[in-house]
């Protein structure tokens, strides 16, 4: 009796070990490879759940998954034109064959190391045969936009708001042109994954993206072009009140020119009105005394003698003038 | 026991003789406690602000509702809770430190590597934004990405600086803020979805948008600039108004000046005609009388006005030498 229940005992423990060892549990976000002392079965196991494999024999590895991240280390990188940057990069990878992620790089840890010695290498290599534009922006919207500007400023100018064109014109200069590029910040991207991709399925990882997360001057750069945006933002301010003072001066001019025209027009006009209405009166005059000429010049003389001899006058008369024809 | 250094061999041999002696007692305890185990284990509830992901046997059962669930317990189902209706946030370039005090406070301090960035016309701006987002599916969200809540900083970074790279210093500062925001959500969106990691972007709010602090006073002179241009021409406008206006109502004057005085000049012409007109039709009747009539009647009013009428008889010779020799007789 208690050799036998001891034995019964025995069997149950020894089936829960063996069937506790035939079969795993993949989770979700994971895989697996089945190995059998040592040599991998089959291409491993991607399906989350229960899975079945020999106790004992079949031994199991398990690797992630999910999309997982790296970060690169911030490096100071030249571009082709000689700009002096720190690109810090990241990018996403997902183990696409586990056995030979396990056999190249074991784990994540070793995975990290290589993914950044081939990624920090073409990162350097791809920023470094490019300008730095090319970086920094992604399209040459920025041309089209400076195009539309320029137009804005063409219509305002036709329409006479030349301050307000001014002001949009010197907004918008900058030092130095503005660059076309050619490959834009995704592209360079793209370009880097492209040159890492073989290297990295080499060790069963596919790369997703790469993402410039930042691209910033260096130290002694940024200085620099703070002093650039300062003399920059200067001019602009100066150019602006040079417009200003410039306005004023025009509309000062233009106040000068119309008081001028408005005052000579009026006399123009009322010397022609007096003009026009003396000839009509020497007219009428005419008109009128043609008919007795001599009568006229008798009437208009005594009129003048009448106006033209004050009260306190003196006058010597001879006796021989007609008026004193009788008087002798 | 007692013992300074437990024999294990004794220590086993006790336990074996203490379960031999309660064999009977023991076993329905352990029943016992499995089954209120696997009753306390076997159901869960969901708050109303989440979801949960159930995993059986490690694999993606379902996504549960909020309210009481049950599951299989010991260990077979596996609930995860995610909060999917609170919408989370990250803030990049600064950060809130404290929501206590009555006045939310922020601090950016040693952020400027996050917010400085560059744009298209190679200068630099400093941008702090907000990003807020939902778990749109907890499952994907759980399973399929490493570090969800990362990989939403890094792509936002990089986004916001693709966005901010393509357009010049002064609009970033300015009119380029709606844009902004819009594009970097829309470009973010597309990116989280070919991590297909069951993440929404609700917003992407800009906060400050400064150029950096060393360049920042030109800034505002450029726009002290623009103020004092538009005084300048302001005041210039002010001085035409003030002038030119008067100018024309003076003119007007003028001219109506002149028209006044043409119509006078023709009227009394025409006066003057018409009275000569209308004398010299009586005179025509008589001429020799009229004239004389005419003459006479002059002479008298002109003479009695006068103070002093000399007469000279022209017989009379050098009475007043001053005179000369012959006094010209008036007619």
């Amino acid at each position: 009796m208690k050799n036998s229940s001891k034995f019964i005992l025995f069997i149950v423990a020894a089936l829960l070990v063996i069937g506790s060892n035939s079969f795993y549990i993949l989770t979700e976000g994971q895989q697996a490879i089945v190995t059998q002392f040592g040599k991998p079965i089959g291409k491993g196991t991607t399906e989350a759940g229960l899975h079945f494999k020999l106790p004992f024999i079949h031994k199991v590895r398990y690797v992630d998954k999910r999309i997982l991240s790296w970060d690169g280390s911030p490096n100071q990188i030249p571009t082709r034109d000689k700009k002096y940057i720190r690109v810090d990069t990241t990018a996403r990878w997902k183990i696409v064959d586990a056995l030979r992620f396990i056999q190249t790089v074991q784990n994540e840890r070793g995975a990290k190391a290589r993914i950044d010695t081939i990624l920090d290498g073409h990162t350097r290599d791809v920023i470094s045969s490019h300008n730095l534009v090319e970086a920094v922006r992604n399209s040459n919207q920025i041309l089209d936009n400076l195009e539309a500007k320029k137009e804005l400023v063409e219509e305002k100018k036709q329409k006479g708001e030349v301050a307000d064109a001014a002001v949009i014109e010197v907004e918008e200069e900058v030092s130095g042109e503005i660059e076309k590029i050619r490959l834009g910040r995704e592209q360079l991207s793209e370009l880097i994954v492209e040159k890492a991709d073989e290297e990295l399925k080499a060790l069963g990882i596919d790369l997703i993206d790469l993402q410039l997360r930042r691209i910033s001057y260096e130290k002694s750069v940024e200085e620099k072009v703070y002093d650039r945006m300062i003399s920059e933002r200067q001019r602009v301010a100066q150019k602006i009140r040079s417009i200003g003072k410039g306005e004023k001066a025009e509309i000062e001019g233009r106040l000068s020119k119309d008081l001028n025209k408005i005052e000579s027009e009026a006399y123009k006009k009322a010397q022609l009105i007096r003009g026009k209405a003396q000839a009509k009166a020497t007219a009428i005059y005419a008109k009128a005394l043609t008919k007795a000429p001599k009568f006229y010049e008798f009437m208009r003389s005594l009129e003048a003698y009448k106006k033209s001899i004050k009260k306190d006058s003196k006058l010597i008369l001879s006796s021989e003038s007609e008026f004193m024809k009788y008087f002798q | 026991m007692n013992q300074g250094q437990p024999d294990l061999n004794y220590e086993l041999y006790k336990l074996k003789q203490s379960f031999n002696k309660n064999k009977k007692a023991f076993i329905p305890l352990i029943i016992a406690l499995l089954l209120a185990v696997g009753f306390f284990t076997s159901y869960y509830t969901v708050e109303p602000d989440e979801e949960a992901v159930v995993i059986r046997l490690g694999r993606y059962l379902e996504t549960t509702q909020p309210g009481l669930h049950f599951k299989i317990p010991f260990g077979v189902d596996r609930v995860i809770k995610v909060k999917t209706k609170i919408v989370h946030q990250e803030e990049f370039g600064f950060r809130t430190q404290s929501l206590d005090t009555r006045r939310t406070t922020y601090s950016s301090r040693n952020l400027d590597e996050e917010s400085l960035m560059l744009t298209g016309d190679l200068n630099v701006a400093e941008v702090q934004w907000v990003v807020q987002y939902q778990i749109s599916n907890p499952f994907k969200f759980l399973f399929k990405t490493s570090e969800p809540v990362r990989n939403i900083r890094d792509v936002s970074e990089s986004i916001m600086r693709r966005v901010v790279g393509d357009i010049m210093v002064t609009e970033v500062l300015t009119t380029g803020r709606v844009g902004i925001a819009g594009d970097a959500k829309q470009l973010m969106q597309e990116v989280l979805d070919k991590y297909n990691m069951g993440v929404l972007i609700r917003s992407i709010k800009l906060q400050d948008v400064n150029p950096p602090k060393k360049v920042q006073a030109s800034f505002n002179d450029v726009n002290a600039a623009k103020q004092e241009q538009e005084k300048m021409i302001n005041q210039a406008e002010q001085a035409y108004n003030k002038v030119i206006p008067e100018a024309k109502g003076k003119a007007k004057k003028l001219v109506s000046e002149a028209q006044g005085y043409a119509q006078a000049v023709v009227n009394r012409a025409e006066g003057d005609a018409d009275r000569f007109s209308e004398i010299y039709r009586e005179y025509i009747k008589a001429p020799e009388i009229t004239q004389k009539r005419l003459y006479l009647e002059t002479m008298e009013e002109l003479f009695s006005r006068m103070e002093d009428v000399v007469i000279i008889d022209s017989k009379v010779k050098g009475l007043l030498p001053v005179f000369g020799k012959g006094i010209t007789s008036e007619k």
